[in-house]
């Protein structure tokens, strides 16, 4: 009975943790393109400002094979890893407006320390263009938002820092 | 091997001097791959001092592949054509393969003919055995011992650091792992000659497309004396780098003069 009030008192704490935890919302949009159309593939990532990857936060990809066009993202984070590239992957997904949710965590689940970070997006589209976006940031425990700039494979997006 | 090192004369490097000296390179058609089932790339092998753009073939049965766990590759088909020769090559391991070309030393004379100013070359003439192959009344004649290396580097998934020097005659030693060069980034590279980090080695960095832009645009660095060259490369793109160095020797039997070639291709990719 002890253990169990404890086990459930650890579990309270872990959640209400989570609950305040920092969170990164991300309103990424896709604009549709003219032409023979083929879904992007997409990397989303955090970087020091070292240039040294903290946490990937969306790999939208197809085979391994077109890893390496996702080209920044593939030398920094993708290539010396492949179990963490099978374990963060999804599908790539279509021309649309995708809200993405996140903890403030790096790749190993710990909590980011307060410091400057760069957020960066990466869109690869085959016979399309790529762009990279690159926004800076300061997680310092207040709310912000920015708005990154449209480029020719994404639309007016909107990062978050809720806190 | 020690040589006593004299002053390196003025003008114009021996070796390139050589008659009909051509760059060489090796181009991949990829300097990076991905994949979790091997991958094909296929290499261009040319003399031709246009870069990117090939001239004449080179024997690619020459051509050495050492994989990430340094033992040598097998090729799979190859072609000469008049322009390059190409040759079909399957990276199974992950890591990073060194194609190279050459590095051995050869022997070049140069001399001019009694009364005359004009430069003649003598292949495979050291200094030991070109008499009898030197006109009578030959006139400032001097002998270079050279080794050209040809180099490339690729990498499928995770490079590796397999960097062996043989420490004979000018080496390529990366700082920067070749598959790690962007633009806009420090990169670092250095020079070994016989073993040892060398000064003074003459550095030339060139983009591709130099058939059509008017000016070639080299990057001209001189290694100091760690034997490095710091650079960074403003422009994503494919680059020939061709590093140079001799010295001249009094005490060596076969030679007046020693030095090295290196060209290595590489890619700064986007950032």
């Amino acid at each position: 009975m002890k253990k169990q009030l404890l086990l459930i008192a650890v579990l309270w704490l872990a959640s209400s943790t989570q609950l305040f935890a920092t969170e990164l919302r991300l309103a990424l949009k896709l604009p549709a393109q003219a032409g023979e159309y083929h879904n992007p593939y997409v990397a989303v990532w955090i970087e020091d400002t070292s240039g040294k990857s903290a946490r990937t936060l969306v790999l939208w990809r197809e085979g391994a094979k077109w890893l390496k066009d996702i080209r920044r993202w593939w030398r920094k984070v993708g290539r010396k890893d492949a179990d963490f590239v099978d374990g963060i992957t999804s599908a790539t997904r279509a021309a649309g407006h995708y809200k993405l949710n996140f903890d403030a965590l790096d790749d190993k689940g710990a909590p980011l320390a307060n410091g400057n970070y760069i957020l960066r997006i990466e869109v690869v589209r085959e016979n399309g263009s790529r762009a990279m976006l690159k926004q800076p940031f300061t997680l310092n425990g207040k709310a912000q938002q920015y708005t990154l700039a449209a480029t020719s494979e994404t639309a007016k997006s909107i990062f978050t820092i809720k806190e | 091997m020690k040589f006593k090192h004299l002053l390196l004369g003025a003008g114009a490097l021996l070796l390139a001097a050589q008659a009909s000296a051509h760059n060489r390179w090796i181009l991949p058609s990829h300097f990076s791959l991905s994949n979790d089932k091997g991958e094909w790339v296929m290499v261009d092998i040319t003399a031709s001092n246009e870069t990117f753009n090939v001239d004449k073939p080179m024997g690619a049965d020459r051509l050495k592949i050492t994989g990430p766990d340094g033992k040598s590759i097998f090729l799979g088909s190859s072609y000469r054509g008049h322009r390059k020769s190409v040759v079909d090559i399957h990276l199974e391991k992950d890591g990073t393969y060194q194609l190279a070309m050459g590095g051995e030393p050869r022997y070049f004379t140069s001399y001019k003919r009694k009364g005359e100013d004009k430069e003649q070359w003598l292949r495979n003439a050291n200094k030991a055995n070109r008499k009898s192959r030197l006109p009578k009344g030959a006139h400032d004649v001097k002998t270079i011992e050279g080794s050209s290396s040809v180099l490339t580097y690729i990498t499928l998934n995770s490079p590796s650091e397999n960097f062996t020097a043989t420490n004979k005659g000018l080496e390529f030693m990366p700082i920067t792992h070749p598959s790690d060069i962007a633009q806009g980034e420090a990169a670092q590279f250095k020079f070994l000659f016989n073993g040892k980090a060398q000064s003074d080695v003459k550095v030339e960095i060139i983009r591709e497309g130099v058939r059509y832009r008017n000016e070639q645009k080299a990057l001209t660095l001189t290694t100091d004396s760690q034997g490095q060259i710091d650079f960074t490369l403003a422009q994503a793109g494919r680059y020939i780098l061709m590093a140079e160095y001799e010295q001249d020797v009094s005490d060596y039997a076969l030679a007046d003069t020693v030095g090295g070639r290196v060209f290595l291709t590489f890619e700064a990719v986007l950032d």
